[in-house]
């Protein structure tokens, strides 16, 4: 079995450990030193600031499970070099407080060390999920308001 | 050894947009071609799915009527037998107000025959927009829900 090879199935572990909500067992796939990075908007989405090492990897996580109650992948476009692995996954979300499913696109890259993922980028089109975790439309918000933000 | 198709599609289209040069580009994609640009498509018609080629093309000819790429730098690629994936950091200028826009983009490529089969790219949107504009979009915070 090549690197590439074993370095999928790990990234595809780590995925359905935390799909299945065994936050212990997705920590598990990661180095202690794991470096967590996504971009988006943080003044909206605070829990989502950049973490470093499994307790505040922990901590994102246990967030993201308290507010939501079913996780699902669908992971069409995988590519593995090296020590890298890159996801192109379809995201399912379903709140806790009204059953809604937030449903979006995200690119992922993983870094691995001696088998275990040490890094994490996280891509996702973050205007449509901040839509769909407000429940709202942004762009009436924002058409028309001044150009200074005042 | 042969050059991955990465690189002559990652050549041909900056040559598209920069220098609307659109023949190489042209010769790189696939008659049934799937193409995925996901963001606001109210703001920026280029976005959104598109199928065949000649839809495509209609993107790249949009992409270099709006925009110039000043630099791209590629933070991460993994090259596969007939696909890649990577996340780059552009700079460009948007050309109706001269602004410079700066992007994070993950890139998920497939090729069959040298040919692109298939294209998905996320951008972190929200900043797209908020750049677009020229000031940050003001909206309560997630602390329960998000």
């Amino acid at each position: 079995m090549t690197v590439e090879s074993l370095n999928r199935q790990r990234v595809l572990h780590l995925l359905d450990a935390f799909a299945g909500g065994d936050i212990e067992a997705a920590l598990s796939c990661c180095t202690d030193d794991v470096d967590f990075l996504t971009h988006a908007p943080i003044d909206v989405l605070p829990h989502m600031v950049p973490r470093h090492g499994k307790a505040e990897l922990r901590a994102l996580w246990q967030t993201v499970w308290s507010r939501y109650s079913e996780v699902r992948y669908k992971t069409p476009h995988i590519v593995a070099e090296g020590d890298a692995v890159a996801t192109y996954m379809h995201t399912y979300f379903r709140k806790r407080g009204n059953d809604r499913v937030v449903q979006f696109d995200m690119a992922v890259f993983y870094t691995l060390r001696g088998g275990l993922i040490s890094q994490i980028r996280e891509i996702i089109d973050s205007y449509d999920l901040v839509q769909q975790v407000l429940e709202r439309e942004i762009g009436p918000l924002i058409v028309g308001a001044p150009a200074d933000g005042a | 050894m042969t050059e991955h198709s990465l690189w002559r599609f990652s050549r041909a289209l900056h040559r598209a947009i920069n220098d609307r040069h659109f023949e190489d580009i042209e010769a790189l994609i696939d008659e049934d071609v799937e193409w995925a640009l996901y963001g606001p498509i109210d703001m920026f018609p280029f976005l959104g799915a598109r199928q065949g080629k000649d839809s495509v093309l209609d993107v790249i000819r949009q992409l270099a009527d709006n925009f110039q790429v000043r630099r791209f730098d590629r933070e991460s690629i993994m090259l596969g037998v007939d696909s890649a994936a990577s996340m780059l950091r552009y700079s460009l200028t948007a050309l109706d107000s001269n602004k410079p826009i700066s992007l994070r983009v993950a890139q998920f490529a497939q090729f069959r025959a040298g040919r692109l089969i298939s294209m998905r790219v996320l951008i972190d949107t929200f900043d797209l927009v908020e750049q677009a504009l020229g000031r940050a979009i003001h909206l309560p915070k997630m602390s329960s829900v998000g």
